[in-house]
Formats: C-alpha cells, structure tokens, sequence
C-alpha cells in the first residue's frame, strides 16, 4: 500500500516506520479468499505498527546476473543486513476482534538499501560504467582495455545516444 | 460554410475539449507495476522470498515487489507473539517491506483502460 512518505523515517543506517490505522482484510489464511483468490474474502481491519529495521555489517553490491524478467535476480543495488522489531495492533472493524503484540526479526534474513529494477537496470546496462552487470563485466575482462573501454564506457554527453536495446551478444564476433 | 464560422466552431470545440481537462483537478499518481516474476505457491504471487534456507529465493533473490523502481528498500522476516481481546495468544510471523524511490509506473490515459507511462515518487509498505 502507499503511504504517507512522513510514515517512514530514513537515517544512514535505520528506517522506522509509523503506519496508524491502516485499512487492511484479515484473510484468515494464505493464499487467502474463495477459490485461492486474494482479496475476495476477509474481514475489514484497521492495522497500526511502529517498527524499526538496523542494518549491519558491510554492503554487498548485488549486480544483476541476467536479463530475465521473470529471474528474481535482474536487479542491481548495495544491500546491507539488518535486523529489525516492531509492535502492532489490529482490531476488526466490526469490533468483534482485537489483538495486540510484538516481533523481531530473531536471528531471521533481513536487508536494507538500494536497489534499481526494471527499466532502472535497462539503462544501467544501455549505458551505465558504474554498475555493470557480471555480464559485462565478464566481457570486460575479455577484451583489450582500449575495446572493453568503447564499448562498454557511459556514453559522452555530446556523443551519439543509442536508441532502443542493444544485445550485447551482437558486439561480439 | 463561410470561413468565420468554421473559426468559431473550431474554437467552441475546442473550449469544450478542455472542460474535462479542468473538471479532473489534481491527477492521480501513477499506479506502480508488479515485479512479473514472482513465487509460486501455488499460484503466480508478484513476490520473492529473499533469503537462505528452505523455501527462501537466496540471499540476492529481488526484495521488491515493484519494477521500474529505483530507491530505498527494508525488509525481514520476524517472529513474535500476540494476544487478542479474549486473552487468546497467537504466534506471529511477520514479512513486512518498504519501498521509498522513484518508479514508472503507469497512468491510465484512455478510455477502456489504456495506459502511458509516467514517473513518480513515492513511498509503500508491503504488509
């Protein structure tokens, strides 16, 4: 859901968010609703929750490993780990139901960062040098530096601008 | 038709084709686009699960459920405990996210659904 942006707070090394009565539908179980739809069944419920995510340790730089749009893995960013807790409430809207608790993240994956997907990686890959994929820095590897150089250099910006994509594969003979 | 007239109902028509364009007011933001992969189970979900283990996607599985985004990203798998208005206690797991960045996303433009592309800023919580 989108959110105010004053609901999250960011520092260097945390973001906390403060989300107060926000409409959701408790669906009882997952995949929830009639015919394994989502969102068709459920009852109406206002949920608040303070939590506050810590990372920790150094970056990893996550560099997309292929151009699959269906891989989980074509995306690029600086993660770090980090862990987190929180509290919340919920109560349903017909006031039949209310529940109050807290969690953390207890020895469990979390992460934090940034991260480009989409057409974001696209253009990192059209034209970026500062975040090439493997593959390019593979290819990179491969060449005469003065080769790897043009062709896989940020463009000038007085100097042609490509239009549309470009396989790299056709570089390469 | 003499001329004059031509010009007067080219600018009638015109005057009314911007009504609408008034009528909207402020326009509403682009709607982001689901990431197209995702898990299934059993179903197609537009979510990884990032993480090492069972059931997990690996370590640099794609945390977001957004694509075209460029910006902020928090999450983690938590555990923890819950009690409701009747003194019931319950275990809870938690898989909750933020996203704070720049998205294209899309704007529905014409009648019957057609959409163009636009970009925006914002922030979202997947819950």
């Amino acid at each position: 859901m989108q959110v105010p942006d004053d609901a999250v707070k960011i520092t260097d090394d945390t973001v906390t968010i403060s989300l107060k009565n926000a409409s959701v539908v408790d669906q009882f179980r997952f995949p929830g609703g009639a015919g394994n739809s989502l969102g068709i069944a459920g009852v109406p419920a206002t949920l608040s929750f303070d939590i506050t995510y810590s990372k920790s340790g150094d970056a990893r730089h996550v560099k997309p490993t292929t151009t699959d749009p269906l891989s989980p893995f074509n995306w690029a960013g600086e993660m770090w780990e980090a862990t987190n807790s929180g509290t919340f409430s919920l109560s349903y809207n017909d006031g039949t139901f209310s529940a109050e608790g807290s969690f953390d993240s207890a020895g469990n994956f979390g992460e934090m960062g940034f991260e480009r997907n989409g057409s974001f990686v696209e253009d990192d890959r059209n034209f970026g040098e500062h975040n090439r994929s493997s593959v390019e820095d593979e290819l990179a590897a491969k060449l005469p530096a003065t080769l790897a150089a043009t062709h896989l250099a940020r463009p000038s910006p007085s100097g042609p601008k490509f239009r549309g994509k470009i396989p790299i594969s056709e570089l390469i003979h | 038709m003499p001329s004059w007239q031509k010009w007067f109902f080219g600018a009638a028509f015109l005057a009314l084709a911007c009504v609408p364009a008034w009528g909207q007011g402020t326009p509403a933001p682009p709607s982001p686009i689901p990431i197209p992969g995702g898990d299934v189970i059993p179903q197609l979900f537009n979510v990884f699960s990032p993480g090492v283990g069972a059931f997990l996607d690996g370590q640099d599985a794609e945390p977001n459920i957004i694509t075209n985004f460029k910006g902020r990203v928090a999450m983690g798998y938590t555990l923890g405990r819950a009690a409701d208005n009747k003194g019931s206690q319950y275990a809870v797991i938690t898989d909750i996210r933020v996203y704070r960045g720049d998205y294209v996303g899309g704007v529905s433009t014409y009648v019957g659904g057609g959409s163009t592309s636009a970009k925006s800023h914002s922030t979202f919580v997947l819950i």
